[in-house]
């Protein structure tokens, strides 16, 4: 009966993912994207059921544990662009810095104009790195690091959603800096997104992904403890 | 065939990573054991050890289905309700505010860099490297 619970719920999971994945490519309609719709057919199929989320997740976390391979998976598309990385070596790392400390700042300062509390604010403030990475963080920081898988996913779902539109309004041309933007900003799905865009874009994006995550250990560590000092009481 | 290809060759991206965790343990560093085995794999690839046909496929599978590992982490959202309680607006909204200033900051960054940079290329990268 467990087994059972466990096949069904990755089954279910990844059926409801191919299915809004083809209706994604076949209509192209935004909120269509698996990462949005697929949460909440499972997330009402669960309720429907009544089945708890931790049984839930006792059979699909097989699909969360798949998120490590796949990390690992990324050093294939900078391999085969090498030559193109080193080229740009000076825009990635400049521009990843300054989204890694936008990312931090950004988030402790809107945290703190609409009141969250010390710790939302702390939970907040790594949410646009890949998940492991970003509840490490939290965790020493001092966040709570399951909340911070929450607002990844969601910040990850955000970027996805609106990046390709805020990409067309601030006139953002250049494969690269498309790629790095939306790999800064929103990690995995990011890339994802990215790669629809284009093998350019995805792969900047990847790269983007991987600087992002060490910056943002670097910068959680030096300049997060001196606003968390100064600010937050 | 070719899903026993991909099933063999993500079996070995895995080992990648739980060698890559276990270092991460080991040394106790705060960088997690998939960027880690990132590294290792890259690595590998770069000095030869390994050759690319050995993970392609594979490794594009699990990347073209990345959305996929991340839903089940996605649905736990529903556990959070009494944690977040009435302030997932104003999360909300910090999560979409900061995310667009973040792409802002990043996309006109790179995009003014590489407009200025066409010729002048070397000399900004020697100097900042």
């Amino acid at each position: 009966m467990v087994l059972l619970t466990k096949i069904v719920s990755i089954l279910f999971t990844y059926l409801v993912y191919k299915i809004s994945k083809q209706s994604y490519s076949r209509w192209n309609l935004f909120f269509l994207t698996p990462l949005l719709i697929s949460p909440i057919v499972l997330i009402i199929l669960l309720i429907a059921t009544h089945t708890s989320y931790d049984s839930y997740y006792s059979g699909s976390k097989w699909l969360s544990f798949l998120l490590g391979p796949a990390t690992v998976s990324f050093a294939l598309p900078m391999y085969r662009q090498l030559k193109l990385l080193k080229k740009h070596l000076f825009e990635i790392i400049a521009s990843i810095t300054a989204g890694s400390a936008a990312a931090i700042i950004s988030s402790f300062f809107y945290a703190l104009w609409l009141q969250l509390g010390p710790s939302l604010t702390t939970s907040l403030v790594p949410r646009s790195i890949t998940t492991p990475v970003a509840m490490d963080i939290s965790k020493t920081i001092g966040g709570v690091p399951t909340l911070t898988a929450v607002f990844v996913i969601i910040t990850g779902i955000t970027g996805a959603l609106v990046g390709p539109l805020w990409i067309r309004m601030l006139k953002i041309e250049k494969s690269t800096a498309k790629g790095l933007m939306l790999g800064m900003s929103a990690h995995g799905a990011g890339t994802s997104k990215a790669f629809e865009l284009g093998e350019l874009e995805g792969t900047f994006a990847s790269i983007a992904m991987i600087v992002a995550a060490l910056i943002t250990i670097i910068l959680a560590f030096t300049i997060f403890p001196v606003l968390q000092s100064e600010l937050l009481i | 065939m070719k899903i026993i290809k991909i099933v063999i060759q993500v079996a070995f991206l895995t080992l990648i990573y739980l060698a890559g965790s276990m270092i991460s343990n080991y040394l106790d560093i705060p960088i997690p054991g998939g960027i880690v085995g990132l590294v290792i794999l890259f690595l590998l690839l770069q000095l030869k050890i390994i050759k690319v046909e050995w993970i392609e496929k594979g490794a594009d599978w699990l990347l073209a289905e990345l959305m996929l590992f991340f839903i089940p982490a996605a649905v736990g959202i529903v556990n959070y309700q009494k944690a977040i309680g009435s302030k997932w607006v104003s999360l909300l909204i910090v999560i979409v505010l900061s995310s667009l200033t973040v792409m802002a900051v990043t996309g006109l960054t790179a995009q003014y860099i590489s407009k200025r940079g066409r010729g002048a290329v070397n000399g900004s990268s020697d100097k900042n490297r």
